[in-house]
Parts: structure tokens; sequence; C-alpha cells
């Protein structure tokens, strides 16, 4: 078992390193949000889904978590209500999480097929890692038009990759109506 | 609003909520709207933000710092089960057995994340101690568990397919953790091409069958095989073989499943 979660820290570290210094810069944070994540991979792993997401994508979506936690907490935004349990992860989502393999070829699609405005926000929030206000100094379009064009390009894309995987889906488990 | 306006309402909120760029009155909002049973939310935008991050950063990733490294890999032994080096007796094997599911959890869900070879084909101590190690032959300890189980339950085996001359029951004790397969004409497998793996359904535990271990038919006649499951098994509802890859796999595809042994 150690050797396999060995090897899962040389595969995915510089994910989760690169995730976490995209939301955070200070490099002591940055550590110590890769080790949580980590921590919470170990705690969480026995609820990975393959027939949920793929290993990167399931592993991204803790370190993205825990990055924005982290700057939630510093910046003192307001926080959300703990719900219950039932948040915490994919395997036990309220309602059945359909399969997002997130392949390289079918996201690509996906943001390509965005109106040119919305790829251009896409590319400076989640490439350059830009802010909303950011991006809306940057681009002069209002702080409104970048939250709404963020929101509806990730609900479309969403979308999109999920009638791209409804036909690739893995069998989710098996056998036989008991 | 009508309900599907709600829940559009409800997914961009939660859209928001993956970017973090809610306002104070948006997480009211989305708070309210979370316990609204007419709004349906899983996890596919939380893992849709991860997906597009992860592409565009796939050409940036950054080599993570040796004593950072060195800091991950001593956390790990917090989540580690010790393993003897040797192949382990009886006795120590369902110490293993008996492991916090916990700890069992996180092995198998890092086969699942590693897919397979590396983990499956892991020097023998880090394997589940082989079959040598048990002090009773598989028949006599079949014989042993018979004697001495009080609530045992008996199965018949169904061969599907190419498979339908074979026969066999299995046995098993909730109470004991502890059941034999005896198989008849099952065809004899070559281990180095394709391997048997038994899977254990018990909706009550998961709604993923446990691996009940892999083995092989080495001639023809009657075997008995031993049920190895590394997680507690409290009310299988059915047996299931497959034929998988050498070693086994962590999750089946189902493609060839050769019997099925139904609790009534």
């Amino acid at each position: 078992m150690e050797r396999a979660m060995q090897q899962c820290i040389t595969q995915y570290s510089g994910l989760v390193l690169s995730i976490a210094s995209r939301y955070v810069k200070n490099h002591s944070c940055v550590e110590d949000i890769v080790q949580e994540t980590f921590t919470d991979l170990w705690k969480s792993a026995n609820r990975f889904d393959p027939a949920v997401a793929s290993e990167s994508t399931f592993i991204g979506m803790l370190a993205r978590r825990r990055a924005i936690d982290f700057v939630r907490k510093e910046s003192r935004q307001p926080q959300f209500e703990p719900l219950a349990d039932t948040e915490s992860l994919p395997h036990l989502s309220i309602e059945p999480t359909p399969f997002i393999r997130g392949e390289s070829v079918d996201i690509t699609a996906a943001i390509q097929e965005l109106s040119e405005e919305t790829r251009k926000i896409f590319s400076l929030h989640f490439d350059e890692g830009m802010t909303h206000p950011e991006i809306s100094e940057k681009t002069g379009l209002p702080l409104g038009t970048i939250k709404t064009r963020l929101r509806r390009g990730l609900i479309e894309v969403r979308n999109k990759l999920r009638s791209a995987d409804s036909g690739n889906a893995p069998q989710p488990y098996i056998f036989i109506n008991s | 609003m009508n309900d599907h306006d709600i829940q559009n309402r409800f997914e961009e909120l939660e859209a928001g909520r993956i970017l973090d760029d809610l306002d104070a009155g948006e997480i009211k909002e989305w708070e309210l709207l979370a316990k609204d049973p007419r709004c349906k939310r899983d996890f596919s935008l939380a893992l849709t933000a991860a997906a597009i991050e992860a592409e565009f950063l796939q050409f940036k990733q950054s080599e993570l710092p040796e004593t950072l490294k060195e800091k991950l890999r001593t956390d790990i032994a917090e989540f580690v089960i010790p393993v003897p080096a040797t192949v382990v007796g009886f006795p120590a094997w369902r110490r293993i057995l008996s492991a916090t599911p916990f700890a069992w959890g996180v092995a198998a869900a890092l086969a699942i994340l590693l897919v397979t070879k590396q983990f499956l084909q892991e020097p023998q101590s880090m394997q589940p101690p082989s079959l040598a190690g048990v002090a009773l032959a598989p028949a006599e300890a079949k014989n042993q568990l018979m004697r001495k189980a009080v609530d045992l339950k008996e199965t018949d085996f169904g061969g599907l397919a190419n498979y339908g001359q074979m026969t066999g029951k299995v046995i098993w004790s909730d109470t004991l953790q502890e059941g034999y397969l005896t198989l008849t004409n099952l065809p004899v497998n070559d281990p180095a091409v394709r391997q048997y793996q038994l899977w254990i359904v018990d909706p009550k535990r998961d709604e993923k069958p446990v691996d009940g271990g892999v083995f092989d038919i080495p001639a023809t006649g009657a075997v008995v095989i031993p049920i190895r499951n590394p997680v507690a098994v409290n009310d299988p509802r059915a047996f299931v073989i497959t034929m998988e890859q050498p070693g086994g796999v962590v999750v089946s595809k189902q493609q060839i499943v050769v019997a099925i042994a139904k609790a009534s």
C-alpha cells in the first residue's frame, strides 16, 4: 500500500502544487495546502469512484477545494453554513453524479465551443489565475458579466462533457439485483 | 418561478460556489435552495472545474521541493497498515483481515487509483499473505468451519454460458467471517493468461461487490477454495465468479461471468 501511495504522490503532486500555487502566493501556505490535500486524499481514497471521475479530476477537485477554503479563510469572506457529511465527496453525493471523465480532448473541444468572449475569460481565470476584478479591469467588462460568463460557461462545459462521456461511461460495478 | 427555473437558478449559484464568486446574499440563497427538495445537486460542476483547471495547468506543473516530498512520505506512515515482511501464518492473517475498514478502504481505493499492475504485483510482503501460510488445507478448514459455525449459509452455484457444466456450493459464516467454495467441472485455467476471481455482493455494506480473492483451477475434479474477504461482509446476497486478467482486477467489467450463487 505504501508503495502505491508513494506513486500517487509522484504522479499527482505536480498537479496539486500547481493548483495550490494558482490560488495562494505564499510558498509556505502552498506547501501546507499540498500536504492537506494529500491527507484528504488518503482519508477519502476509499470514496473515489472511477465510475464518476478520473483520478486526476478527483485529486484536482480535492486540491481546488483546499486552496479555495484557504483563500476564503484568509480573506475572511462569508463562510458556508456546513451541510451534512453528504457534502463531502462524490461517492456520497445527494444525487448520483454522472460520469465526468475529463479527457483532455473533450475539455479542449468543449471550451472551443464557448463564445469567444467566454473563452477569453476562461483563459484569464483558469490559465492565468486572475481574479474576477482583475479580469474585469483587463477586459473592461462589468464584474457581473464576468461572473455570469464564468458560471454559465462552466455549466455549458459540464453539459458538453456529459454528452461526450455518455457513451463511454464505465459500467458502474456489478452484478445482479439481489 | 417554476421548478425548472428554481433548478436553473440553483445550478447557477452552485457554479458560483465552485468558482468562489458568490456574494453574501447569494451564499444565503444557495444555502436555502440547497435544502429545497426541488433542487437536485451533484458534484459534476466541481469535477468539471477541476478538469478544466487541470487542462490549463498541464504544461505548467512544477516539481515538488524535496523537503515537501519528504513531509508527504512521512505523513503516509499514519495511513499504512504494517504488514509482516514474510509469509504469515493463520493467526496473523486473521489479524490483518480484521484491520479497520478505513485502512482497508484506503488500500482498496489506492489500488483503483493506481489502476493495478504495480499494486497487484507488489513483492510478496505487500500482498495478502499466501495461502501457503494458512495452517489448514482448504478442505480440512472447510470441514472445521462446518462443525463449528452456528450460522452457516449454504448456496448453490450455477454456471453461466460456456460454464453450464460446472456445479458448486458456497458456505459462509457471517459470525466467523469465513467461507469456502466447492467447485466441480470448472475448466482448468492458465494463471499466466487468466484467473478466476470471486466477488461477494453485500448490498447492505456497499453497492460495490467485495473482492473475494483470485484463484486457479489447476486440474479437473472438485476443488475447495477459501474465500478471502479483505473487509467484513455481514449479509452476502450473492457470490459471483468472473474470469479476469492475471492477478485479478479491482473493478470487474464482467466480460466473462462464470457462475453465480444467489442467496434465496
